[in-house]
């Protein structure tokens, strides 16, 4: 030990730039939140205490069961696409291709633009009457396609648009951990006559399962607090059809003032990813242990 | 890399100090009053009313006003938090439907001192009553928006159709003549969420419940009315446009209507008159603009109204204060100008001038304001005119039996209004 030098004393003064932004900004918004949830407010007046009739609302609000589910079917089909697409494309531009490095800039440019951008972009692409897709597909003799309008295609296509937008993300996640495996085992793999595929299935996939798990995680939580592609793409509808949890929560809260029942939500929604995530974490982890 | 870590910095610095000036501008005593505005007129409406400001401020030397605009989606939610922290602007627009969520927590400042009786005699008296909780007024009231009628001239004409239809027989069979004649769509209501919710069905069925001497709640807005006789009709013949008589097309969204009519697809469309002004421009458009005709025999419409309000600020500077009555004055009297939006004035001496004659369309419709509808006055109103457009696009798209929905969406705006 230097002496005059006070590691504890030291530590605590060199992290706290940190600790006193995200005791400001995280720790106690959430600690407020869950304190505003035991109350009916509306911003502006005072507000009156309520225990948990937030909570006993919300387990009989036709909506937010409905939101939930539209969450959760977004989940299920942003995930696997998703975890898949950016796996692909990560094998793309890791693989021995003269295009990888042109692949790699060409997988991973939609995620520099904003939320905002890409759902206005994709929304006037798939607009009914006159956007680019149904007009390609009447000119190859195609029905054109509700895409947004469409109660059993609108979530697909804000699927769709997602996938083209953050899959980048995934590839570099995945391009990392491909690039962490060493050389000499596809080499050897190679000598005894292993073929692509079955490199990929029993070298690559194994061997970047902790990536794996990370880009899991990483995407349920992401999926689970959509919002803005939905609100931009569809306005959750039609009919109410792609509301999701989010923006049901900030409905409530923002356009019905209902505040505490806003944040009561918001507490399941956190609760709902917090299970999650841990079962995650403690199953596949384990498997991988094993 | 330090330097520009030091540059960052530096700018962060400046940037800060430049907050705290503006602070301190606030209580120069030398030179204009420079007072703030939060306007959400980003759409067709927006230029003119930046071109007002530019006016204002060009008028008079005494104050400088500063217009912010914010998106119409984001705009309430900033004007609440704003209001909530005491950091609103000196004047803000509130639209006379959501004057309730603001007054009733004191977050509006009341007028009645700092407006003359002079003043107050030259507004009309329906929106002006309006604007007034308790006896006391919170705002003045800028515009009146209701939804009219708009009709493709060039279409009619092509249909052989020489009266504009108004009762809801007429329209069908004027739309049925549209669309064998010319093959194109008669009616163009939209009636599918997209970027705006399927507002104008909303519009449209609370009109028509009050043309038949119904209303959409009761008297004090403590209850549902529409599940009647009246509701059913109103339904019934939004349905039949699009599923029996097929003059109007399903999957339609608010911004699909608007290309529609403009496109010259559509021979009779409805919405509010902030349409006008976009309409106006549209090239090779030949339209008349017209009253919401009396589809179910009597006269009324769903209207909006712009108001112009004070927020009560933590210290209430009261020169501000009344810089800002000055802007608000000269803004409802210059309601010409605001005109040309499509809007509809509200002071008595802007109807009387020449410019505003000289407007095109707005004197055909200007009438609506005398048979516009108040919003019901209930906190809930938000979320039951937010729900009820979700449920309507359902039964319209879907073609549900119209006794059920109306039973779905009475006993839905029963547990709304007890939520509150």
């Amino acid at each position: 030990m230097i002496p005059g030098n006070k590691d504890t004393r030291d530590g605590i003064i060199f992290s706290l730039p940190f600790l006193v932004v995200y005791l400001a900004f995280m720790i106690y918004p959430l600690l407020s939140g869950l304190y505003i949830s035991f109350f009916k407010w509306d911003i502006l007046s005072t507000a009156s205490f309520v225990g948990l009739d937030n909570y006993r609302t919300l387990f009989s609000d036709e909506k937010f069961y409905s939101s939930l589910w539209h969450t959760l079917q977004f989940v299920l089909m942003t995930t696997p696409t998703l975890l898949i697409a950016g796996f692909v494309m990560a094998l793309a531009i890791t693989g021995t291709s003269p295009w990888k490095g042109i692949m790699e800039n060409v997988f991973f440019f939609p995620y520099i633009f904003s939320m905002t951008v890409v759902s206005t972009l994709w929304a006037w692409l798939m607009q009914k009457d006159w956007g680019i897709f149904n007009q390609v597909l009447i000119t190859i003799g195609q029905n054109p396609v509700s895409w947004l309008t469409n109660e059993k295609l609108a979530m697909w296509s804000v699927a769709l648009t997602t996938l083209w937008w953050t899959a980048g993300f995934n590839m570099v996640l995945f391009g990392a951990g491909i690039k962490q495996i060493p050389k000499e085992i596809y080499e050897s793999a190679s000598i005894d006559g292993a073929t692509y595929l079955q490199r990929v299935r029993h070298i690559t996939i194994p061997l970047v399962s902790s990536t794996t798990v990370l880009c899991l995680i990483l995407q349920i939580i992401a999926s689970f607090n959509v919002f803005g592609q939905v609100y931009v793409m569809t306005g959750g509808g039609p009919h109410g059809t792609t509301r999701v949890l989010v923006q049901y929560i900030y409905e409530t809260g923002f356009k019905f003032f209902k505040m505490g029942y806003s944040a009561a939500m918001s507490y399941i929604l956190f609760l709902i990813i917090l299970v999650v995530s841990i079962l995650q974490y403690t199953l596949l982890g384990r498997k991988e242990d094993a | 890399m330090k330097k520009q870590i030091l540059l960052v910095a530096l700018v962060a610095i400046l940037a800060s100090g430049m907050l705290f000036a503006q602070g301190a501008a606030e209580t120069k005593a030398e030179g204009p009053i420079e007072i703030t505005f939060w306007s959400l007129f980003t759409g067709g409406d927006g230029e003119f009313f930046d071109a007002m400001v530019k006016e204002f401020n060009a008028s008079q030397s005494a104050i400088v006003m500063k217009n912010d605009m914010v998106k119409f989606d984001n705009y309430y939610t900033k004007l609440t938090t704003a209001l909530a922290a005491k950091t609103a602007p000196d004047v803000v627009v509130v639209h006379q439907g959501n004057l309730l969520n603001y007054v009733p927590s004191g977050s509006l400042l009341a007028l009645d001192s700092y407006v003359d009786a002079t003043t107050l005699a030259d507004f009309q008296q329906a929106p002006l009553d309006a604007c007034r909780f308790d006896g006391k007024l919170y705002s003045l009231p800028f515009d009146v928006h209701p939804i009219v009628m708009y009709y493709n001239k060039d279409l009619m004409a092509k249909a052989g159709i020489t009266k504009v239809p108004q009762s809801a027989q007429e329209f069908i069979e004027a739309s049925q003549k549209v669309k064998q004649v010319t093959g194109k769509w008669g009616m163009a209501i939209d009636n599918t969420t997209g970027v705006y919710k399927a507002y104008t069905l909303a519009r449209l069925f609370m009109s028509m419940l009050a043309q038949q001497g119904g209303s959409l709640l009761n008297a004090d807005a403590t209850a549902p009315a529409f599940n009647n006789a009246y509701g059913e009709a109103a339904l019934k013949w939004l349905q039949d446009l699009v599923h029996v008589y097929k003059v109007n097309p399903t999957e339609l969204d608010y911004d699909a209507a608007m290309n529609t009519f403009k496109l010259g697809e559509a021979a009779f469309y409805f919405n509010g008159v902030w349409a006008t002004g976009t309409l106006e421009k549209t090239a090779g458009l030949n339209f008349g603009a017209a009253p919401l005709p009396a589809i179910m025999g009597g006269e009324a419409a769903w209207a909006g109204s712009h108001t112009l309000a004070i927020p009560v600020q933590k210290n209430q500077d009261p020169k501000r204060v009344e810089a800002a009555m000055t802007f608000i004055k000269w803004m409802t009297s210059h309601g010409e100008m605001w005109a040309k939006a499509g809007h509809i004035p509200t002071r008595k001496s802007v109807a009387q001038k020449s410019e505003m004659k000289a407007l095109p369309y707005r004197a055909d419709y200007a009438a609506a304001a005398a048979f516009a509808l108040p919003t019901p006055r209930t906190a809930a109103w938000e979320e039951i005119y937010g729900t009820l457009s979700d449920k309507l696009e359902f039964a319209v798209t879907k073609n549900q039996n119209p006794k059920a929905a109306l039973a779905d969406m009475e006993q839905t705006v029963k547990n709304i209004i007890a939520s509150y």
